[in-house]
């Protein structure tokens, strides 16, 4: 998930303290200053950051970032700045959602009955709004059946930001102004509230991928978005989590990962869709096929 | 669009279960100056038309509580300015029956899901009044 499980080993513990000396230390070297409602990303990549390095405690991380040894500085700062999601990121898959994805799965439809999106992790909501407003400006059939978007994330604190909606205008870079004035608010300088109805539109709840026991609360999705996340994982949680995720899905429902990760490598259960705007994982129809 | 204007005052009611449906209707509807109330069943519905004054109702047929036509059987028998409000029913349902039940449950005008938002528009001018 966002914070992957076992991706701290030895649970090191950074107090609120230590954030803001580490915080402090950053905008005297850089410039760049992470407010509190960045927190969510400043404790997600330090801990990254800690795991990369193999230090033993944040004095060990610390000291090693002030003496600036192999270029920590910016490796910290490439971290704080280069992933921070935003909207509309890989639009290539949001296309291949509306014109490959959905026309497969509404084939076996009625009308009126469920789709059901999952965004995992889904972060401080981002994906699933993305999700929702793409589908409103680009898919001519959004009102012709009951689309349910979940967002998962095992960060509670993620998940709040979430219900909020408040995000920077760095967030927003890639969506068109005329989408930004339909579904956003401005909430004070360089932020905008995203519009309540969306919030309303969307479900959040707290899951952990590489928690058996809680994936089984999820089924029945036609479609789930997991982007850079098993990445994160060692080999036997990756597999562990894409077969939870296989058992989440319908038969014949997609997956979509980041660009940069392939199932194949991870589990055999899944189909490698190749369609012209992204390559996508889908749960076969019939268990026998694909295997 | 040019038609949109002729919108401007209008005041609708969209009563849908699906909070984005609703949405995507609000944004068709707010882009061309109307003024938009939205409801998540016919229950909800029925308080809201009976507190304000609006010039449209747009009604999906199938949500839980109260449905499309009980809601629209309810207002019908209402007080007089609100038995004479305008309802656009929409559905996924497609049959001439489906369409006779609206009619006698007092819709004034169904449309099949999906709509596209101009034609939503159009179908809004038409009820509503504005010259088109």
């Amino acid at each position: 998930m966002t914070r992957a499980q076992g991706h701290r080993p030895g649970g090191i513990h950074v107090s609120q303290e230590d954030v803001r000396r580490l915080c402090e230390f950053v905008y005297r070297r850089t410039g760049m200053w992470f407010a509190d409602n960045k927190r969510y990303y400043v404790d997600r990549r330090l801990a990254e950051r800690i795991a990369a390095t193999g230090a033993d405690s944040f004095l060990a991380y610390f000291s090693l970032l002030r003496s600036d040894a192999n270029h920590e500085i910016q490796h910290l700062v490439n971290a704080f700045t280069v992933n921070e999601t935003y909207f509309y990121r890989e639009e290539h898959q949001l296309r291949c959602m509306t014109s490959d994805l959905l026309p497969s799965i509404v084939h076996g439809k009625k009308a009126g009955e469920p789709i059901r999106i999952w965004s995992i992790p889904c972060a401080t909501g981002e994906e699933p709004y993305s999700i929702a407003i793409w589908l409103m400006e680009n898919w001519s059939e959004v009102d012709r059946y009951n689309i349910e978007i979940v967002g998962s994330d095992i960060d509670t604190r993620a998940l709040e930001a979430a219900t909020i909606g408040i995000y920077g205008e760095r967030a927003l870079n890639r969506l068109p102004p005329s989408v930004i004035g339909r579904y956003f608010q401005p909430a004070g300088v360089d932020a905008y509230r995203i519009d309540p109805g969306l919030t309303n539109s969307i479900q959040f709840t707290r899951a952990n991928l590489v928690d058996v026991e809680d994936m089984r609360r999820y089924r029945d999705f036609d479609i789930a978005f997991c982007r850079n996340v098993l990445i994160y994982f060692d080999d036997t949680s990756r597999r562990s989590a894409a077969e939870s995720l296989y058992d989440c899905l319908c038969p014949g429902g997609y997956i979509c990962l980041g660009h940069s990760e392939t199932m194949s490598r991870i589990s055999p259960l899944f189909r490698v869709c190749r369609f012209s705007d992204a390559i996508v994982y889908q749960r076969p129809e019939h268990a026998d096929d694909g295997r | 669009m040019t038609d949109v204007e002729k919108l401007l005052d209008a005041r609708i009611l969209i009563v849908d279960d699906s909070s984005l449906v609703r949405l995507y209707y609000r944004d068709a509807l707010q882009k061309a100056g109307c003024e938009v109330e939205q409801a998540i069943n016919g229950i909800e519905a029925m308080e809201k038309v009976l507190a304000q004054k609006f010039d449209l109702v747009i009604v999906d047929v199938n949500m839980p509580r109260m449905d499309g036509f009980s809601f629209l059987r309810a207002l019908r028998r209402g007080a007089p300015d609100v038995a004479t409000l305008p309802a656009l029913v929409i559905t996924t349902e497609a049959d001439a029956q489906d369409i006779d039940d609206a009619r006698a449950a007092g819709g004034n005008f169904y449309l099949i899901k999906p709509i596209s938002q101009p034609d939503l528009l159009r179908h809004v001018a038409v009820l509503t009044g504005a010259p088109t």
